[in-house]
């Protein structure tokens, strides 16, 4: 069939074929860049299992760090009795924070953030207190878990 | 030395009269504020210092969690001149940024960025993002302690934005922690994404300085300014510029060779007084002015919004300055340059000194 008139002309045609085409074909090929270059994260552990010889009996007032995933946990002994498991990161901007044993304080040098010894925030821009764990002692093994975590070990 | 012979072959196959009328024909406004148009020549020169040094350095540096740090050592310790061509890498990068802001500050106080030059204005400013990222991702390639704290901080911060801040946090550290899956990605960014951003926007920036001609300032384009040739009277005034620019880094590379700290270890506390980089410094004062808390908001996400508000409206001034656009006086925009100007050099100053 062979029109008289049509609202296209060849040109346009053509043009909206090929920029159509270029157009999928750019966008596709942006999106599966995106896709590989955003990394597959991983996640914080829920739980972690650690010796309990080598953190329950640290000097009293100390802390003894432990890997939590890739971030870092603090073990700290505050009194003979009492013991804490943390997150060592500040809830600012990440930094690792250290103990200070003579002030009973955590410190972060980056902004200057301070949390007292239960890991709250007290001066500096934190803007939340430490993140504490629980934590329990089964036979040789200490279990040091998210809040509300149930930990299941396996049988062995 | 004359090679006619060479050029007669390169004239019968290439036509070059109208690049030659153009480099003979091109003139530059000399006034009492040309000192600022070495500035850009500067910049030039010394990207072209850290393009070289850092391919030298790129031979034998291993972008590895478990080697990098050694990999430095061994750098300025086993090879010819390696302490040389890092040092020089470092202070280069130092001055890069320097210049950067000079220039910046004197293209924003003599506003320069008005119109026509809206596109040299935006080119240039992304340009020196790409410097600064530049320098935070060179800065994590040492894997030290004092670097692995700063990218922290840096890829922590740009996670407070709302919404679209842990996408670029997860971006940019290539997973929920700075590890070493962060070092290969910034390796990434500095060895090949950044350097050819860069040569396309300078390339790009350098062409519309030629279509526009030198920008004279507002106060002075009433005026018939004397011209001077570019070819040969700028050029070789800009290259005597660069042989002090030269002289003065490669000084200041012997004489004070960068130090590199202690390998990181996540698990180890920060160091104590630790600093960001000084282009850091007014960024890093600023967040230590909020509070954790501001009327129940999360404080550091106000800091980090007011901060990206203060840098988006910087980067969209020639839109916004309406009378310069019209070749008008504007005294608003001068006092703004100027609030930009103290404001960047007060906490840059605190931040060293405190």
């Amino acid at each position: 069939m062979k029109l008289d008139y049509s609202l296209v002309t060849r040109r346009t045609f053509l043009n909206t074929l090929f920029g159509g085409w270029l157009l999928a074909f750019l966008s596709g090929s942006i999106i599966a860049l995106l896709r590989f270059a955003f990394p597959t994260l991983g996640k914080e552990p829920d739980f972690v299992v650690l010796k309990a010889d080598d953190f329950m009996n640290i000097p009293p007032n100390s802390t003894k760090p432990f890997a939590w995933g890739g971030k870092v946990g603090l073990f700290f002994r505050k009194d003979e009795r009492t013991r804490v498991a943390l997150k060592g990161v500040c809830t600012h901007m990440d930094c690792n924070v250290a103990y200070k044993p003579e002030e009973r304080k955590f410190y972060c040098p980056c902004h200057k953030g301070w949390f007292d010894e239960n890991g709250k925030n007290i001066k500096g821009p934190p803007p939340k207190p430490l993140e504490i764990f629980e934590f329990t002692v089964e036979g040789d093994k200490l279990i040091v878990a998210r809040k509300g975590v149930k930990v299941e070990l396996p049988k062995a | 030395m004359n090679c006619q012979k060479l050029k007669d072959w390169f004239d019968e196959r290439y036509d070059t009269s109208a690049l030659k009328k153009f480099a003979g024909e091109k003139l530059v406004p000399s006034h009492r504020h040309d000192l600022w148009y070495y500035t850009g020549g500067i910049i030039v020169f010394l990207f072209s210092i850290q393009f070289i040094t850092g391919m030298m350095l790129a031979f034998y540096y291993v972008p590895h969690a478990d080697f990098a740090h050694k990999s430095i050592i061994e750098i300025v310790t086993k090879l010819n001149m390696g302490w040389f061509f890092r040092s020089l890498h470092h202070w280069g990068s130092q001055l890069t940024i320097f210049f950067l802001f000079v220039h910046l500050f004197a293209v924003l106080l003599l506003k320069s960025y008005r119109k026509p030059r809206e596109l040299l204005w935006f080119s240039g400013f992304i340009l020196l993002g790409i410097a600064v990222f530049f320098g935070l991702s060179g800065y994590l390639l040492l894997w030290d302690e004092r670097a692995f704290a700063a990218v922290r901080v840096a890829t922590g911060g740009s996670g407070a934005l709302p919404i679209v801040g842990p996408f670029i946090k997860a971006f940019l550290r290539g997973g929920i922690d700075v590890t070493g899956e962060t070092l290969t990605r910034f390796y990434a960014f500095h060895v090949s994404i950044l350097p050819l951003a860069t040569v396309f926007l300078m390339v790009l920036h350098v062409l519309l300085v030629q279509v526009h001609g030198m920008s004279v300032p507002l106060s002075l384009q009433e005026r018939n300014l004397p011209q001077t040739p570019f070819f040969p009277n700028v050029v070789y005034k800009d290259m005597a510029v660069w042989l002090v620019v030269l002289g003065v880094t490669v000084t200041i590379a012997t004489l004070f060779p960068p130090e590199i700290g202690q390998k990181a270890d996540p698990l180890a506390p920060t160091p104590e007084n630790i600093k960001p980089e000084w282009y850091f410094l007014f960024l890093f004062q600023t967040l230590k002015l909020f509070p954790g808390e501001i009327l129940g908001l999360n404080g550091e996400t106000i800091a980090i919004l007011l901060i990206s508000a203060g840098i988006l409206a910087l980067f969209i001034l020639p839109l916004l300055d309406r009378k310069s656009r019209l070749g008008e006086k504007s005294t608003l925009f001068t006092l703004i340059g100027i609030v930009y100007l103290l404001y960047f050099l007060i906490m840059t100053l605190i931040g060293y000194l405190s």
